[in-house]
């Protein structure tokens, strides 16, 4: 039985190596600018997914104000690169710090609360953040910050002849997300994480440390988390609270896991393979006039995922468990 | 020998609900213990703060020679306290062996030896065949039985038992009352709270019977069912004359 699951863990790693190599190919095949962005934001959303699951699915904290960390990633990142010069590389780290701290401040008086009541205050937190830089004159406020274009350069990461190299980043960010995950679902954290989610008082009376293993899941998830964000700035290379911080971000974040299966390892790249092209393409196709017409089809999707399959798109490829009697 | 377990002067009030009142009991290393009395008697109220789920309102509780009176479950388990629920509290999303792996991660921390205990735990317990399958898919009889593997992986010195037996069929229960056998075997000691006396009393050493919140009568069971006290409080006054 442990030779099955290593075994298991192996085919895994195996398979996520040969798809981030066959990605990484891509590009030299694929030359259309529009392609490789609708692939670079898959990339980008695959790894902000795996990264909320994290704190969502395992830890089965379900938050909709992930946006909140994505914009402080985007925020600190452009704010000391503006204002101090400092490299957005670091600005990452900073943003991945500030981030993990945040989401741990917030965690102390909200994770107490409990199911619906969670979810709730996770807006309403993400909410108060996107006013407060609606009116934060430093940061720029409603105009938001341009990042001032220097030529491309791997150093200041800008890039404006080529994607690729935005396109390498956000597969090794989706590849992170997907390996840090792989890497705790068999730790300690892993399974403090899903008997937390399960059940609460079992877990505690089994030596979880309940709190805390909720906080590190949200230290964890709002770094990740940050780092996509800090990526996106540089990416789309101007910034304002609703293009960064817009309650859609939490929404794009938590619907791929969802969709692929939420608390699983493969459900958010798979939800995010599926949902992200599909709504890139429906924009792109009915151009400024069929803006919305993204929010139909998530709502369809959501629809028909929770009517046939509640456990995600990833529950048609599980093998069918040993439900008989005990031999 | 000093008790193992010791609770002196608990009282346990919810509101105007007096649930425990200056309870006081021991149980010595390496016996079964039987908590019993009818419904309502605070017995699960009595588990729940040896448990740690909650502080009592007055009063203290010594584990192992330590004040843990203050002390959250969590830091009980550590401390040698395993438990399980009433309501069977399992990890229903996670395999068998998954959830066996939560409770021995207590005692390893690497991931490897906390799942070769877990195995070694199933195999006691007899849940070896089903390591695989979902919490979620078992029988109820297996459920409990997950409930004491998963206690068990925590390797504790005191295992409280809260109804382990209760609702199986009569040969459900021998195998639990059998594993509950094994386990004392084992070396650790057992408090366990149990309806059905004609499985219980054979398998205690010593019965502590619960009424009203009090401890009416301690000692050995065949003492105990004879007790006019407890027939009283089982029957009512008529059926204690008779006795």
């Amino acid at each position: 039985m442990d030779k099955d699951f290593a075994a298991r863990r192996r085919r895994d790693l195996i398979i996520a190596a040969v798809l981030a190599a066959i990605a990484a190919l891509t590009p030299l095949f694929v030359k259309d600018v529009v392609v490789q962005n609708i692939m670079i934001l898959t990339l980008m959303y695959a790894g902000l997914s795996q990264s909320w699951n994290i704190l969502s699915g395992y830890c089965g904290q379900i938050s909709l104000g992930h946006a909140l960390y994505f914009g402080l990633g985007a925020y600190t990142t452009e704010l000391l690169f503006t204002k101090f010069g400092v490299l957005p590389w670091f600005g990452m780290l900073a943003g991945g710090a500030v981030s993990a701290l945040i989401a741990m401040g917030l965690g102390y008086p909200f994770f107490r609360l409990r199911g619906h009541y969670f979810v709730i205050a996770t807006i309403v937190i993400a909410e108060i953040g996107l006013l407060l830089f609606h009116n934060w004159e430093w940061a720029g406020a409603a105009m938001g910050i341009t990042i001032p274009i220097r030529g491309d350069s791997w150093l200041k990461f800008q890039f404006l002849r080529t994607k690729l190299p935005y396109f390498y980043f956000a597969l090794a960010l989706c590849c992170l997300a997907w390996f840090v995950t792989w890497w705790l679902e068999n730790s300690k954290w892993g399974f403090w994480w899903r008997a937390v989610k399960d059940n609460p008082e079992a877990a505690e009376s089994l030596g979880v440390d309940v709190f805390n293993s909720k906080m590190g899941a949200a230290a964890v998830s709002a770094f990740l988390v940050a780092v996509g964000g800090s990526f996106y700035a540089q990416f789309v290379s101007y910034i304002d609270p609703e293009s960064v911080m817009g309650f859609q971000f939490s929404l794009l974040m938590a619907l791929p896991a969802v969709l692929g299966g939420i608390g699983t390892l493969w459900g958010p790249v798979l939800g995010a393979a599926i949902l992200i092209p599909l709504t890139e393409l429906t924009r792109f196709k009915f151009g400024g006039s069929g803006r919305g017409v993204d929010l139909i089809v998530y709502g369809t999707l959501i629809v028909l995922i929770s009517l046939a399959l509640p456990r995600g798109l990833l529950s048609l490829f599980s093998r069918p468990k040993k439900t008989g009697a005990a031999r | 020998m000093t008790a193992l377990l010791e609770t002196r002067g608990v009282w346990q009030r919810f509101g105007g609900l007096v649930a425990n009142s200056d309870v006081s009991i021991s149980v010595g290393r390496g016996e079964i213990v039987g908590l019993i009395g009818p419904n309502g008697a605070g017995k699960s109220t009595l588990f729940n703060l040896i448990a740690g789920v909650l502080p009592p309102t007055q009063g203290s509780i010594i584990f192992d020679g330590e004040d843990v009176t203050n002390l959250p479950a969590a830091a009980r388990c550590q401390r040698g306290v395993g438990r399980t629920f009433q309501v069977v509290k399992s990890f229903e999303t996670m395999t068998v062996i998954d959830n066996v792996i939560v409770g021995a991660l207590v005692r390893n921390t690497v991931m490897r030896e906390a799942r070769r205990k877990a195995h070694e735990v199933l195999e006691f317990t007899g849940l070896a065949a089903r390591a695989d399958v979902l919490a979620s898919d078992l029988v109820p009889a297996e459920k409990r039985r997950l409930e004491v593997a998963r206690a068990l992986a925590t390797e504790p010195k005191l295992l409280l038992l809260d109804e382990v037996l209760t609702g199986l069929t009569p040969t459900e229960a021998q195998t639990g009352v059998a594993l509950v056998r094994k386990v004392r075997d084992a070396g650790i000691t057992v408090l366990m709270v149990e309806h059905v006396m004609e499985i219980v009393m054979p398998l205690v050493d010593r019965a502590i019977v619960l009424d009203l919140g009090k401890v009416l009568v301690e000692g050995k069971p065949a003492d105990v069912v004879r007790d006019p006290k407890v027939i009283k409080a089982y029957l009512g006054d008529r059926h204690a004359v008779g006795a």
